[in-house]
C-alpha cells in the first residue's frame, strides 16, 4: 500500500478493524479500508465473500461486532440507519430497492424530500412541491430517464430500475455513495451506459462500489480491495491487483 | 372530469339528498340508517388512513371508538347527577366534548401506538387486538358505568344555534363532520408526510435508507387516526344515546376492516361505500335470517378477488389509491 498517499489525503470514509459473524461464520473478519474523496474503491470478492454484509454495516443495516465505521474522521458505527444519510452516505441496493406503486419521479422526489424542510409537511400536495420535483426531474436526467419520469416503477424494465436506484442515491446530497453491484443483471449495452454514468460521477464524491464485472472494476476503480471469506486480502492499484499472484489464485484466476 | 371524480361526486351528492328523499317518504328509518353509514364511515376512514396508507393493520381501532363514547357517556351521566366535570360550565356542548373525545382516543393511541409500532406484521396486529381488549374488559368493569350491559346517554351534546334532536340535523351534523376528515386525509395521504407514510408500506428498507425514521411518521399518523375513530364513537353515542364495552370489542374492530375490504382499502373515500354497503346488507338480510353473516362472506371474498381496491377501485378505476 502507498502510506505517502494515504497520509497526504484523509479519508472521506474509514473502516477500521470491523469484525461481524453470524454465530460460527465470520462474515466480515478485521475489514480495513479507506476510501478518499473523489476516489472509486472497487470491492471486489468471490460469491460469499461477504461484500453486501459489509455494505449493510456501512449503511446501518447491520450493526458490527466490533470495530468502526468513520466518516470524516467521525465515528458513526452506532448511528442509526435512518440518520445516516443526513451526514452524507448513500446507498444503492444490490437488489433494487423501490416503490413499485409510485412513478419513477417520485421515488427520487422522495429522496429529495428527506433532506428538505418539507419532509413532514401535512398539507400541501407533495407532487406539486417543485423544490422537490425539480432536483428529482434532474437527477432523472442524469441518469439517463428523463423519458420515463412517470412511469409506475412496476412498469419500468429492469435496467431502467437499476438506473433509477443510482438516481435516488444522486439525490440525497452526499459525499459517499456505496453503490452495491449497480450492474446487476444488466445486459452488455445497459452495463456500457452505467459504466459511463459512473464515469461522469467520478472525482464528484468518494465512491465504494462493489461489482463483479472484472473489465467495468478495472476501468473504473482507483483502488481495488480484494475480499475473500470475509477478509481483506490485497488492496491496491487495478494493475497490482492484476500482478498479485495471491488474487489471481484465489479470485481472478479461478472465475476466469 | 375523471370516472373517480364522477363517482366521488355521486357519493355525497346521494348522502346530501338522503334526507330530502327520506323525509319526501316520510321515512325516519332512512335518516337513522344514513346516520350509522355515515359515523361508521368516519371510523372506517381513520382505520384507512393507517391501514391502507402505511401498513399498520391495526386489530385494535374499536378501542379509540370506545373510549370516545365512553367519554361523551361518562360526562354525561356526571351531568344527569347535578355534577360537571372538573366544575366545566361546557360539559354538554359539543364543541368542548367531541374534541374531548378525539384527545382521549388521541392520547391513548399514541401511547398504544408507541408501544405496538416497535412490531410489524403479525405482531402488529395482535398486540393492537390485545390492547383493545385490555380497553374492552376495563370497560366491562366500570360498574358505576353499566358494567357489561353500558348505560344510555341521556341527552345529545349541544351546539349553540342547531337542533340536535331533529333526525335530519343530526345527520347533516355528522355528514359535515365525515366530509371534513375526508378532506384532510385526503390531503394528508397526498403530502410530503403522506408520501413517506406509503414509502413504508411500499418498502421501508428503502424510506429508511433514505433518513426517514419510522415511528415518528407512522406515530403521528396512528395518533390522526385514533382521534378519528374517537369522534366516531363520540357521535355514536350522541346517536344511539347509549355506549356499551360492545362498542370497543374486537368484532368492532373486524367490522371496520371489513368495511374497508369492502369499500377498497387504500381509498378513503372507499371507506364510505363499504359502511354503507356493510350496514346495509346487515339490514337487508338481517330481516330474513339471523346467520347474515354467511351472505357477507361469500361478497367480500368476490370482491377481494375481481378488484384490488375493492368497490371503489372498481368504480373509480386505476387511480382510486392517490
Amino acid at each position: 500500500m502507498t502510506e505517502a498517499l494515504q497520509a497526504a489525503t484523509a479519508p472521506k470514509l474509514e473502516i477500521r478493524h470491523l469484525r461481524k459473524a453470524f454465530g460460527a461464520l465470520v462474515a466480515t473478519n478485521d475489514v480495513n479500508i479507506q476510501v478518499r474523496p473523489g476516489e472509486i474503491h472497487a470491492l471486489i470478492g468471490p460469491n460469499g465473500a461477504g461484500k453486501t454484509t459489509l455494505i449493510s454495516q456501512i449503511s446501518g443495516e447491520l450493526m458490527p461486532d466490533s470495530g468502526q465505521v468513520l466518516l470524516d474522521g467521525q465515528d458513526i458505527t452506532r448511528l442509526p440507519a435512518h440518520k445516516r444519510a443526513s451526514v452524507g452516505l448513500a446507498r444503492s441496493f444490490q437488489i433494487s430497492q423501490l416503490y413499485n406503486d409510485f412513478t419513477a419521479e417520485d421515488n427520487v422526489a422522495l429522496a429529495v424530500q428527506a433532506q428538505s424542510a418539507k419532509r413532514f409537511d401535512m398539507f400541501s400536495a407533495a407532487r406539486k412541491q417543485m423544490d422537490l420535483r425539480e432536483p428529482a426531474r434532474k437527477a432523472l436526467e442524469q441518469v439517463g430517464l428523463a423519458e420515463r419520469g412517470n412511469l409506475r416503477v412496476s412498469e419500468l424494465a429492469h435496467g431502467e430500475k437499476r438506473q433509477l436506484e443510482l438516481a435516488i442515491a444522486l439525490s440525497l446530497n452526499a459525499s459517499v455513495l456505496l453503490l452495491d453491484e449497480p450492474m446487476a443483471g444488466l445486459g452488455a449495452e445497459e452495463s456500457q451506459r452505467m459504466k459511463d454514468i459512473l464515469l461522469e460521477l467520478k472525482g464528484q464524491y468518494a465512491i465504494l462500489l462493489v461489482e463483479h464485472d472484472m473489465d467495468i472494476v478495472f476501468a473504473l476503480a482507483d483502488r481495488i480491495t480484494v475480499l475473500v471469506y470475509g477478509k481483506p486480502i490485497f488492496t491496491g492499484t487495478p494493475d497490482e491487483v492484476r500482478g498479485n499472484s495471491d488474487v489471481r489464485d484465489a479470485y481472478l484466476g479461478r472465475e476466469e | 372530469m375523471t370516472r373517480k371524480n364522477i363517482v366521488i361526486i355521486l357519493i355525497f351528492a346521494l348522502l346530501l339528498v338522503l334526507p330530502l328523499v327520506a323525509n319526501g317518504l316520510n321515512n325516519s328509518f332512512l335518516i337513522n340508517m344514513g346516520t350509522q353509514f355515515v359515523i361508521y364511515a368516519l371510523a372506517a376512514i381513520s382505520l384507512d388512513l393507517v391501514l391502507g396508507y402505511g401498513a399498520m393493520v391495526s386489530f385494535g381501532h374499536a378501542a379509540f371508538f370506545g373510549l370516545g363514547g365512553y367519554v361523551v357517556g361518562i360526562v354525561a351521566y356526571h351531568m344527569g347527577m347535578g355534577e360537571t366535570v372538573f366544575g366545566w360550565a361546557g360539559s354538554e356542548s359539543a364543541l368542548v366534548m367531541w374534541p374531548l373525545a378525539m384527545l382521549a382516543a388521541a392520547l391513548t393511541g399514541l401511547v398504544m401506538g408507541f408501544l405496538s409500532l416497535r412490531t410489524s406484521g403479525v405482531q402488529f396486529i395482535m398486540i393492537t387486538l390485545a390492547f383493545a381488549q385490555m380497553l374492552y374488559f376495563v370497560l366491562v368493569g366500570l360498574v358505576t358505568y353499566g358494567g357489561d350491559d353500558g348505560m344510555s346517554v341521556t341527552s345529545r351534546n349541544l351546539i349553540p344555534g342547531v337542533n340536535m334532536d331533529d333526525p335530519s340535523i343530526f345527520y347533516y351534523v355528522c355528514l359535515a363532520l365525515m366530509t371534513l376528515w375526508v378532506v384532510l386525509c385526503r390531503r394528508i395521504v397526498n403530502s410530503p408526510f403522506g408520501m413517506v407514510l406509503r414509502g413504508f408500506q411500499q418498502n421501508e428498507r428503502r424510506n429508511v435508507n433514505l433518513g426517514y425514521a419510522p415511528m415518528r411518521y407512522k406515530l403521528t399518523a396512528f395518533v390522526i387516526s385514533a382521534a378519528g375513530a374517537g369522534l366516531a364513537g363520540a357521535l355514536w353515542a350522541n346517536y344511539a344515546l347509549y355506549v356499551s364495552p360492545d362498542m370497543a370489542s374486537w368484532l368492532k374492530s373486524g367490522t371496520l376492516m371489513a368495511m374497508i375490504v369492502l369499500g377498497g382499502m387504500g381509498t378513503i373515500y372507499g371507506s364510505i361505500l363499504g359502511a354503507a354497503v356493510y350496514l346495509g346488507l346487515e339490514q337487508a338480510l338481517t330481516a330474513w335470517t339471523e346467520n347474515w353473516m354467511l351472505f357477507l362472506g361469500p361478497v367480500l371474498i368476490l370482491v377481494v378477488l375481481f378488484s384490488k381496491r375493492g368497490l371503489f377501485g372498481w368504480l373509480a378505476g386505476r387511480n382510486s389509491h392517490d
